[in-house]
């Protein structure tokens, strides 16, 4: 029995940030990282499918497909999520990615995801840069040591 | 335990029929840099033998299982750089023996001897009853509601029809107030729920009964009641829809756990008929059930004086008719 597949299209947003949302933001809880800047879901505008294939579902079926299509109704953004074997797990990862999504779409630059792998890449220059400072400290201290012995 | 060269098993791992050049699989079966399959091989491998051999979810199934020898639950979190890793020699022979096992039609929770219901995991073994993705909303919605109402000191639950322990485990594991008493007429499903319990360190908390809700009726009132709250996944399809099974549940699952009799109402009407006894006053029942069934229970409710109300009819995730809440007056 073959599966229903959906295809799954993201709004072309690349590069065009959308119109600001109407609904309220909710603010980043101090000392909070991550999900307390995104933008919040509400239900009826949410569209939720379970790829489970066609056929009566429940008792009558032990497959293992549990992926969660979520579609955010005003905007067309679609997000497929099969990350765990638990359908419940799945749905709210798919909330959590849609959000993230939406976040990056309305706030571009400022999005928490954005603002994240900025954070992300300067910790890696930082890390490189004392890297290299320590390595040059010890050739400093080993052609001291050298000249002492010499 | 017995080692060998991937090499040196093609020709009994690529029959002839699979439909692949052999020419061609034997090029891939030397991976990257030298002697054994990658990851990702071994996975592209087996979906195209499972999809030649008429197994369901061909892909998924294989994932899973390679996942599974890997020590992890879905391939997801796999890098490319993670992909094209060369498998040992261990890990390819235990992909080899898992799916062929599952080229038999055996479910894929019963292959690798697990599987997840919302945030447990849980040990399975056939012929008892897999957990279905549906089953999870049934607990939350229990949980809402419990949630709402307040717990208080702590309430006691009973789980009629346990399995695997799956929605008991998952009510203790959320809500550390809760203590239940689950029953089941399989002692193999007995068994697995207490050897899951002991896993999760709720044994403590869940008493689980070898008991048969029509059979031992008066048993299962003296051992059982009263208890504040009622829930049950109970055989509920229609014997007649039996044979349309798929092979993965009619050969390997539990009949007993599957079949509700002419209109999959036997073991839902022993529920029903026992309820009010069961409950204390204001107690819930939740009810997973057949999609035809909540105007059926609605009707038996009207017709009879059981005690009971009907509260609410809630929908799956597939948008059926599929849990029905009832209280007892």
């Amino acid at each position: 029995m073959s599966e229903i597949s959906l295809l799954v299209c993201m709004l072309s947003t690349r590069g065009r940030l959308l119109p600001a949302p109407t609904w309220p933001w909710v603010a980043p809880a101090a000392g909070k990282k991550g999900h307390a800047g995104l933008p919040e879901l509400r239900d009826h505008e949410l569209e939720e499918q379970f790829v489970r294939g066609s056929g009566p579902g429940g008792q009558a079926t032990n497959k293992t497909s549990n992926c969660v299509v979520l579609k955010h109704l005003p905007t067309g953004v679609v997000v497929k999520c099969h990350q765990t074997r638990s359908v419940e797990q799945n749905r709210k990862l798919a909330r959590e990615i849609l959000r993230e999504r939406l976040d990056v779409a309305y706030r571009g630059e400022e999005s928490e995801v954005l603002q994240g792998k900025r954070e992300a890449v300067r910790r890696k220059a930082e890390k490189r840069r004392k890297a290299a400072e320590n390595l040059e400290r010890k050739r400093l201290f080993k052609e001291a040591r050298q000249r002492d012995q010499e | 335990m017995m080692l060998f060269r991937p090499n040196a098993i093609l020709p009994f791992i690529y029959p002839k029929n699979t439909g692949v050049s052999r020419q061609v699989l034997t090029c891939a079966a030397r991976g990257v840099g030298g002697s054994g399959l990658t990851v990702q091989q071994a996975v592209m491998k087996w979906q195209e033998d499972f999809q030649v051999s008429g197994v369901a979810e061909p892909e998924l199934s294989s994932q899973y299982i390679v996942a599974h020898v890997l020590g992890l639950k879905t391939l997801d979190s796999l890098g490319r750089r993670s992909l094209v890793q060369i498998l040992s020699d261990r890990q390819t022979q235990r992909i080899w023996e898992l799916c062929t096992q599952r080229i038999t039609r055996k479910p894929v929770q019963y292959v690798i001897e697990e599987w997840d219901f919302r945030d447990l995991t849980l040990k399975m073994r056939p012929p008892v009853f897999i957990p279905r993705p549906e089953t999870e909303e049934l607990v939350r919605l229990v949980l809402d509601d419990l949630q709402k109402q307040g717990v208080g000191d702590g309430l006691r639950f009973l789980e009629v029809g346990c399995g695997s322990g799956a929605i008991s485990l998952s009510l203790l594991h959320s809500m550390p107030q809760l203590r239940g008493v689950a029953l089941d007429q399989s002692q193999e499903a007995v068994d697995l729920t207490k050897e899951n319990a002991h896993r999760l360190g709720l044994s403590d908390r869940l008493e689980v009964l070898h008991l048969d809700l029509i059979k031992d009726e008066d048993l299962v009132l003296r051992r059982c009641a009263p208890v504040q709250l009622l829930v049950s996944n109970p055989p509920y399809l229609f014997t007649e829809d039996m044979n349309a099974l798929a092979p993965e549940v009619y050969r390997f699952e539990d009949h007993a756990a599957l079949d509700g009799g002419q209109e999959g109402m036997c073991v839902i009407d022993q529920i029903l008929t026992l309820a009010s006894e069961l409950l204390s006053e204001q107690g819930h029942v939740y009810l997973e059930v057949e999609p035809r069934h909540p105007p059926i229970i609605r009707n038996r409710l009207q017709q009879r004086i059981m005690g009971l109300e009907y509260v609410v009819t809630h929908y799956d995730i597939s948008n059926r008719p599929r849990f029905c809440v009832l209280q007892r007056r």
